[in-house]
């Protein structure tokens, strides 16, 4: 209503400008909080006292001009800093015609054309003419990687983002002609490089390697000019040219710095450590995400849950001192017994699902099936007024059974069965259809088949839900440890973390010593010395009264569940039972040994591992050493692994700086696919570059050849900018071998713990919850999760100890009611049960004079497979009972079926 | 696996075509695999055309009977006794393999179930009214000699009776 | 571009011919985690399944899937 009545128009700055809204507004409909505010520069009450339209307006009477700006004292024990990035400055992209030519957009303004509930509902157009576009061009490191504009930097994210959005558009328009100009192609990110394949391969998106250095417009299109790395000079017109922009450091950096006396670096960003890249040159204020370095949104959400672990280990003395616990109104078990009166909810989900699904016909159709007496169409039902809509309206209507017919149950169904018990209601009564994943989304071109599709998604759903009954929810108490399997860089890091916040640890580590794949290294990146890191790490972990370290261990086998696992550990010939609450997975990974480039031909040729090691025995060996070649890729990235190990060309860099300043007279050349020196590594790089480091680039089909020979060895490679084949004798040979998995085949079973194609560990999600994994109570972090740096492996083993302490600090968890139960009068205690369940969570105990099933309900998964294999069909699972399973398939016949 | 063995074998029974029913694999990670799995499925569904148009299908009116009579027969404690065994012995034993899943379930489970089957749908027939041997074996695809195996118990406990070459319900 | 094609020929059959019903049980773990995946992903499929969503594919039981036929699926789709 405010934004209706308000007379005074202020640009959208949530859509980048792109559209109108008014004073008063909500910058989308998810946000949180989830109430309106008034931009106060642009409000008349506010400037001139007049208008006070709003306020007379709102019916709720939410709008309050009398309030002024106080100024509040807070009492903490730490402080974190996360103000996030900030945005290239708009001189740096005039240089590309942006703000003069009305089609150059930045890459942030393409996102919200993109956006469904954008200002263009996902229309890609033209601002000049409103017209789709044919040709877009994307230009990479806008303000990253220049240092004419000071950012020397890589902004680490911009590659993988472009690549996102060339793919929504040509997802939206299969017809467009999308391009993007990379200086390397950086797609280190875990999964990124598949997902870049699959764009090239699926998309046909064009990869141009080459800076385009201005644009130009011609006839009201733009030009566009560039030189390839073979010489060649190019052009070509493009309708639309979007400017992949950096991330900067806050506009408010400095004010920031000064405010909380904390170090910035040269690009003021905050000025962290290697192995401690959570903390700021102060003690007790800490920082995460972007003003720490650019990064993406699992780094970012990464650390945000390390910087907690942080806060927390300081504050573990006033654990549950100051918390409020929510209470609910207690279950109204009358209305629950009393006929199903359903309440179904149709979502828009925006324009997700209402853009493809004719969500109000769903909903009509919804009016027609037996039971319902309510039925609606929220635009998000998961936003916090919608809820809050939902929670009112069961209870206005008396509702006792309510289908959510939006996303997936999978993320979410707690959020809905909160709401139920939030109104007295048992949140086993909610059923959800997933017609956004399972129409909106995937039938984009068949609207009409989505729609049916949904209408018989919610008559399914419906079904079952006049069949759900009330379930306990049980808890059990949690086992207060944690065992951390693994005991390098990120083992330690979680232990350590996870100790000081008051939980016993027990390490569990292959080899004989700790230290990991952080023993082979000899320096950092920041130029640390890597023994002495871990040296600290190590005597850290073993004087911790908290901490047991087990090394030359193996675990054998895992069983229970979060808050109770049961593990035995192997120790040579003795067996060991620990019992722990929490598993944290640190197992790491190893060096990946490479099968070509005449490796294990000659002493000469090593990697980059070794390399270190023969340094840090001293430099003697280069002695005669005039030229020497690295190769990047070695394994990776399709040469015989499929991902990018992400470290190695940083690793490279890194290492030919030291060759360098230790034998200044010698020809380093680098051979490399793309330079991923992501974010500050790029210093290091340019630093490289500038101190005579030759760098070649090479493609997969003209692969470099070292050869060995009798006298010395050849490396064959081809120069682009010559056009032909150079032959360098090499006196030493470095292979940057990527990272391989390790053997984690064997713990994945007994874990029950998914693997990637890949073979590293599996994430719960990839950008939400990075540190999880699909089963509840064991985390994840460390080389085990993928390759990473030391910084970022010590990040997430922070992180990975926040979300391990979670069930520990609360000391119980709930076990989901999906669990089995044994009707004990039609069980004739065959025991088929209890010799299928792979769980061990149904037992044969004896019952009077007779042996009958009971399930141990904290073991249960709810798989049901006791049930499907029961002879007297004497076992139900909760939530999915045969009736509400059977009544689901009548439904889906949509024709009267009687009862089989 | 077994279970869908065994339903397999019971479809087949009732004169549909086994692999209308697909048992397939793709993990949390694997997007890609689903949607082609799901691609492929429905294209050979397409192909078969609708359930009963298949070379050796029943058509559909008929097969309905069969198919509620083969409920009953997944849901009787005999059969799924001998299914429940035999799941029994394979987790023990370990042999997964498609060959042993399908022999297992032929051998110890599937002449129970079909027995089952066939003793249900010739109660459902006898409802409508008497009917003889002939006509009993030619509606539930069993062989003259079968029946009279299943109906011999079905006499003795008095659930039939035969007047000459007919067979009614016992009221 | 192979794949679009496909998919627009499957559209022009649906168009003439034999549109089958499929039923479909999902793992909530596996196939269903797969299924939300490729929604996340946009990947496109034809619209022909309807989901049953189960805690794991072990809970699947012959009733369930002859019952499914008899009520008229012309297939039945079980992914773990």
């Amino acid at each position: 209503m405010c934004t209706m009545y308000c007379p005074r128009p202020v640009v959208d700055a949530y859509n980048e400008r792109l559209e109108i809204t008014r004073a008063p507004h909500i910058d989308y409909a998810q946000a949180i909080p989830s109430s309106y505010y008034i931009d106060a520069k642009a409000c008349l009450r506010v400037n001139f006292e007049t208008c006070n339209l709003c306020a007379q307006t709102c019916t709720a009477g939410a709008i309050d001009f009398s309030q002024k700006p106080k100024n509040l004292e807070l009492e903490v024990g730490a402080v974190v800093l996360t103000p996030g990035f900030g945005r290239v400055d708009s001189s740096v992209l005039e240089k590309f015609g942006y703000g003069k030519y009305p089609d150059v957009l930045t890459a942030f303004e393409f996102e919200r054309l993109t956006c469904a509930s954008g200002p263009t509902e996902g229309h890609i157009v033209r601002p000049s003419d409103n017209r789709p576009p044919r040709k877009i061009a994307f230009l990479q490191c806008i303000g990253s990687r220049d240092e004419t504009c000071g950012n020397g930097y890589c902004s680490s994210v911009c590659c993988m983002y472009a690549i996102k959005e060339a793919s929504v558009a040509k997802e939206h328009e299969p017809d467009l002609d999308v391009s993007i100009f990379f200086m390397d192609v950086r797609t280190q990110g875990k999964g990124f490089d598949d997902a870049r394949k699959r764009a090239q391969e699926k998309y046909g998106i064009n990869v141009i390697r080459a800076r385009v250095p201005r644009v130009d417009q011609v006839d009201g299109r733009l030009a566009l000019t560039w030189t390839t790395d073979d010489g060649k000079h190019h052009s070509g017109i493009f309708d639309m040219v979007v400017l992949s922009v950096g991330l900067e450091s806050p506009e408010d950096a400095e004010a920031l710095s000064k405010i909380a006396d904390i170090k910035l670096n040269n690009y003021n960003f905050c000025s962290t450590r290697v192995d401690s890249p959570l903390s700021t040159s102060r003690d007790g204020v800490f920082v995460a995400g972007a003003f720490q370095g650019p990064k993406d949104i699992p780094e970012s959400v990464t650390q945000a849950s390390g910087v907690a672990a942080i806060a927390s280990e300081l504050l573990a003395e006033a654990r549950n001192s100051q918390t409020v616990s929510i209470t609910y109104p207690e279950e109204n078990k009358a209305l629950e017994e009393q006929e199903p009166r359903i309440g179904i909810f149709v979502c828009h989900c925006g324009v997700n699902i209402a853009g493809v699904v004719d969500v109000k016909a769903v909903r009509d159709y919804a009016a027609s099936l037996p039971g319902v007496v309510l039925y609606e169409d929220p635009l998000y039902s998961c936003s916090q007024d919608a809820l809050k809509g939902i929670a009112e309206k069961i209870r206005d209507n008396n509702l006792n059974r309510v289908v959510i017919a939006a996303c997936s149950p999978r993320t979410h169904e707690p959020l809905f069965q909160e709401t139920l018990r939030s109104v007295g209601l048992n949140p086993a009564l909610v059923e959800m259809a997933n017609i956004r994943d399972q129409c909106a989304w995937v039938h984009a071109q068949e609207p009409e088949a989505a729609t049916e599709k949904a209408k018989d998604l919610v008559r399914m759903a419906a079904a079952k839900a006049r069949l759900l009954t009330p379930l306990e929810q049980p808890t059990v108490d949690v086992t207060p440890g944690a065992l951390v399997l693994g005991g390098g860089a990120a083992g330690m890091s979680a232990a350590l973390s996870i100790a000081d916040q008051g939980y016993s640890v027990t390490i569990v580590e292959k080899s004989r010593h700790l230290g990991g794949n952080l023993r082979r290294l000899q320096w950092t990146t920041d130029g640390q010395d890597a023994r002495k890191v871990m040296e600290d790490m190590i005597s850290s972990v073993e004087s911790h009264p908290g901490i047991e370290v087990l090394t030359g261990s193996t675990v054998e086998a895992i069983s229970g569940y979060v808050g109770n696992f049961t593990s035995t550990v192997s120790q040579g010939k003795k067996n060991r039972l620990i019992n722990h609450g929490v598993t944290v997975i640190a197992t790491g990974a190893r060096e990946y040994k490479p099968r070509s480039y005449a490796y294990g031909e000659s002493t000469r040729i090593v990697t980059q591992l070794e390399l270190e090691e023969k340094l840090a025995r001293g430099k003697s060996f280069l002695k005669n050493a005039r030229n020497i070649v690295m190769i990047q890729c070695v394994g990776s990235r399709g040469d015989d692994m499929s991902h990018c190990s992400r470290l190695c060309c940083t690793q490279a860099v890194k290492n030919a700086l030291k060759l360098k300043e230790l034998k200044p007279d010698c020809r380093i050349y680098i051979l490399y696919r793309d330079m991923r020196t992501y974010g500050f590594h790029e210093d290091a790089y340019r630093e490289a570059r500038e101190k005579g480091v030759i760098f070649l680039r090479y493609s997969t089909d003209k692969k470099p050849q070292v050869i060995k020979q009798a006298r010395g060895i050849k490396v064959r490679a081809f120069d682009r900018l010559l056009g032909e084949e150079i032959e360098i004798p090499a006196n030493l040979v470095v292979l940057s071998a990527g990272i391989a998995p390790g053997d984690n085949q064997e713990l994945s079973k007994i874990l029950k713990a998914p693997l990637t194609p890949e073979g590293f560990f599996l994430e719960a999600h990839a950008k939400l919850r990075p540190v999880e994994i699909a089963v509840d109570g064991v985390y994840l972090c460390g080389l085990a999760h993928g390759p990473k740096s030391l910084e970022e492996s010590v990040a997430q083993a922070k992180a990975a100890a926040a979300k391990a302490t979670i069930p520990l600090a609360k000391g119980k968890v709930a076990v989901a009611p999906i669990v089995s139960h044994v009707d004990q009068d039609a069980c004739i205690g065959c025991g088929i049960c209890e010799s299928l369940c792979p769980f061990n969570a149904i037992r044969l105990s004896k019952v009077g004079k007779r042996k009958k099933a009971q399930t141990i309900t904290a073991s249960c998964k709810g798989c049901g497979i006791c049930a499907s294999h029961c002879p007297t069909i004497a076992i139900s699972m909760g939530g999915f009972t045969d009736q509400a399973i059977m009544a689901q398939i009548h439904a889906f016949s949509g024709r009267q079926c009687d009862e089989g | 696996m077994i279970v869908t063995e065994a339903a397999r074998q019971l479809l087949e029974d009732c004169g549909v075509d086994r692999e209308r029913l697909a048992l397939e694999w793709a993990s949390a990670a694997e997007a890609p695999r689903f949607v082609e799995l799901i691609t492929g499925y429905v294209s050979r569904i397409r192909e078969k055309g609708p359930l009963g148009s298949g070379p050796d299908e029943i058509p559909a009116d008929v097969v309905g009977r069969r198919l509620k009579a083969a409920v009953k027969a997944a849901g009787a404690r005999k059969p799924r006794t001998l299914l429940g065994k035999l799941a029994k012995k394979m987790a023990k034993e370990g042999d997964y393999s498609r060959d042993a899943i399908s022999k297992g379930v032929k051998a110890k489970v599937f002449p129970a179930m079909r027995s089952v089957r066939i003793a249900t749908e010739v109660g459902m027939i006898l409802e409508e009214g008497p009917a003889d041997l002939k006509k009993l074996c030619s509606d539930t695809g069993a062989s003259a000699e079968e029946l009279e195996k299943i109906l011999a118990p079905m006499l003795k406990k008095g659930q039939i009776s035969r007047k000459k070459d007919s067979f009614s319900l016992s009221s | 571009m192979a794949k679009e094609n496909a998919v627009t020929k499957e559209n022009e059959m649906t168009q003439e011919g034999f549109d089958p019903k499929i039923l479909g049980f999902f793992c909530h773990w596996c196939c269903y985690a797969a299924a939300d995946s490729a929604g996340v992903s946009r990947y496109q499929y034809p619209p022909n399944v309807r989901v049953i969503r189960v805690m794991c594919t072990g809970r699947i039981d012959a009733r369930f899937v002859i019952e499914a036929f008899r009520c008229g699926a012309d297939g039945v789709f079980t992914g773990g």
